[in-house]
């Protein structure tokens, strides 16, 4: 069947199931860092991100995923961040937001 | 007596100093044998300079007149002095009082401490025309006048100018009761030079304080005196790694606590564990932790004052590095690439993250380069590669160093010739680790001072207005550039200083060095900076740093303008 290009296209079915991921480490670095679970997810970090100026870098996006376990990738993700702070400037919940992107460096290192 | 020099008791005292000089001695070659290379070419080429004799004069100065604790308290100037000084002459008196009786003879080293014992059956009138017993009598007396102060000092540390004192390790204590006990022993046992109880006190008392001292505070005694001479030839410590040289550093740390009423985080957020006396305790005991390591505003309060000197700042950073910093794997080459500059000049102008966050300072500094003509070549202006900083800080020095090259690179392929930003953070890393050869690097202060005297840029007067000014950390102790934005200033408006300020300006809380702090404890300090910008009478706070700007806000009502929009505010 020759392929119609509509520009764009449908993405496999993807689903987070909570039963199964490890929710280990998450629950580990909550422990560490109670504010980690604070985020309301309004996507100021990213808004302003140098990072995510320059690439598809988006701590929202990391932050939620971690949040549920779900770790791929999450590491090589958080060494794009230059740590230059303007997240926690913006951060509504007052959130240590350097804090949280070496703390999900280190306890998912090795992920 | 005088034949043997000895007696029972002075075997405490002859194991102590047998323990302490055996220690000393082991650490003091262990440290020097693993000095780097280029470390040890400093000290063949320095060991024959000025610097040596300078070195001897800051030994004076330093270890036994102690003029930096006399600038924080006199009386806590007073109490130390009376301790080193007067015992230090009490030890050259006494070998020259040896010397007067016995003649020039080997003396082994009891003879000398415990001589009024040995020599108890001699004539003991003046020698030389010097009455020995009185010039003795009267210098153990100026010690115990110290001890006093230093007892009081334990009760009411405030009347000696220290709210909080360090709290103690357990090995402190050991040697510090023990040596509170060295002098009024020996002031008992020379009154009654026959009691040998009296001589046994002695002795130990002087035995576990040389045996503790090596591994307690104590051992500040000897170890600033090396640390003084490396020091003047020109060692430092680095903030990319620990050395051995730091050795040096940590065990010329007395803990007396002076660092611990300055730092903003004690006094204003409460906490009493990550002040810099603590953090060198837990780095020499090796149990230093990661929240203590990254819980610092690195604002250079502390350092400031120590009396010691010590590189504060820069060995928390050789710690953070150790406890947290990752191999760069060229993890920001997503950044290589980036130019997203505009504009043609032979000036730069580098906002950074924090201005790019601070839109209004940047249509100041844009119609204050219209205003005076200037051609500006704009590095950041649609977003760019951070300048490496706050990654240093952090202690990822590898990777900081990346983007250091990155923007490095992106500055030289201009081909500007002055680069200028309103970011101190961004200022002090470029003037301290980029290698900038060729181009002059400005703050916007700076800057504006020039535009000012070349006449390239005209303001209007300001009204009766009062208004103060906030020294950035990055700005004033970090680059030493006091007096640049108050030139400015007082060119449009009444300046009134705070009461600390310049090098001892508060800092506003929201430092990117500190890793750990909570957003309590930020504004908490926020706000004990905005009540004293209000005592000044000033109706508004203006600061030379957009991140300073942004905190300061958060903890006054005042407004909190930068220099940057005073200036556009009264352009002519």
């Amino acid at each position: 069947m020759s392929a119609i290009e509509w520009g764009y296209s449908v993405l496999p079915a993807r689903t987070m199931d909570l039963d199964r991921n490890d929710l280990g480490p998450v629950r580990e670095m909550l422990e560490e860092m109670p504010q980690f679970g604070a985020c309301i997810a309004c996507g100021g970090c990213t808004a302003t991100c140098t990072a995510g100026n320059l690439t598809s870098f988006n701590f929202r996006r990391v932050h939620t995923l971690v949040r549920r376990g779900e770790y791929t990738g999450a590491w090589a993700e958080m060494n794009k961040c230059m740590l230059c702070g303007k997240c926690r400037l913006v951060c509504p919940r007052g959130i240590n937001t350097r804090g949280v992107v070496r703390l999900i460096k280190r306890k998912l290192g090795d992920y | 007596m005088v034949q043997t020099f000895y007696s029972g008791f002075v075997i405490p005292f002859i194991v102590g100093t047998s323990v302490l000089f055996a220690v000393i001695i082991y650490k003091y070659v262990r440290w020097m044998v693993r000095l780097p290379r280029r470390d040890k070419l400093k000290v063949w080429h320095g060991l024959f300079s000025v610097a040596t004799l300078k070195g001897i004069w800051e030994c004076f100065t330093e270890c036994l007149l102690h003029r930096r604790i006399w600038r924080v308290n006199p009386l806590l100037g007073y109490m130390h002095t009376a301790f080193a000084l007067g015992w230090f002459l009490l030890i050259v008196v006494g070998w020259v009082e040896t010397i007067a009786y016995l003649g020039l003879r080997f003396v082994p080293l009891q003879g000398h401490i415990f001589f009024d014992y040995f020599t108890q059956d001699m004539d003991h009138g003046p020698r030389w025309g010097i009455n020995f017993e009185v010039v003795m009598d009267v210098l153990l007396l100026y010690v115990l006048s110290g001890l006093v102060l230093a007892v009081f000092k334990r009760f009411r540390s405030r009347a000696m100018g220290m709210k909080r004192t360090t709290k103690l390790t357990l090995g402190d204590r050991v040697a510090m009761t023990s040596l509170w006990f060295v002098f009024p022993m020996r002031l008992l046992a020379e009154s009654f030079p026959s009691q040998l109880p009296l001589w046994w006190g002695y002795s130990i008392a002087l035995g576990v304080f040389f045996v503790a001292m090596p591994f307690s505070r104590y051992m500040h005694i000897f170890t600033e005196v090396p640390l003084i001479f490396l020091r003047r030839w020109g060692i430092t410590s680095e903030a990319g790694r620990e050395k051995s040289f730091d050795h040096f550093q940590l065990e010329a740390c007395s803990r007396c606590g002076i660092c611990i009423d300055p730092c903003q985080l004690q006094r204003d957020a409460g906490m009493r564990n990550v002040q810099s006396a603590y953090f060198i305790r837990d780095r020499r005991y090796n149990r230093l932790t990661r929240y203590v390591a990254d819980n610092c505003l690195l604002c250079g309060r502390c350092q400031v004052k120590c009396p010691v000197g010590l590189e504060l700042d820069t060995l928390r950073l050789g710690s953070r590095h150790s406890l947290s910093g990752t191999p760069s794997n060229g993890r920001f080459n997503y950044a290589c690439d980036v130019d997203r500059s505009r504009g043609e000049g032979r000036v730069g102008y580098f906002a950074g993250c924090m201005t790019l966050l601070s839109p209004k300072i940047l249509r100041s500094m844009e119609r204050i380069f219209t205003a005076a003509g200037e051609q500006v070549w704009w590095a950041d202006r649609d977003g760019g590669v951070c300048c490496g900083r706050p990654l240093k800080l952090s202690g990822d020095i590898e990777a900081a160093r990346d983007m250091m090259r990155i923007n490095a690179e992106l500055f030289r392929n201009h081909g500007i010739t002055t680069l200028v930003t309103s970011c101190p953070i961004c200022l002090r890393v470029f003037r301290e680790d980029y290698n900038l050869d060729g181009i002059e690097v400005l703050h916007h202060s700076e800057y504006f001072v020039r535009l000012l005297s070349d006449g390239r840029l005209t303001l209007k007067p300001g009204g009766t207005e009062k208004m103060t000014y906030h020294d950035p950390c990055e700005l004033g102790r970090g680059c030493g550039i006091y007096d640049a934005p108050r030139e400015v200033l007082q060119t449009v408006g009444t300046l009134v200083e705070p009461a600390e300020t310049r090098d001892e300006a508060l800092c506003c809380g929201s430092s990117l060095a500190n890793m750990a702090v909570e957003n309590s404890s930020q504004v908490a300090i926020a706000q004990a900076v905005g009540r004293a910008f209000e005592a000044t009478g000033a109706g508004e706070i203006v600061t030379a740093c957009p991140l300073c700007k942004k905190a300061i806000a958060r903890g006054t009502s005042l407004p909190v303008m930068d220099l940057a929009e005073v200036i556009e505010q009264h352009l002519a």
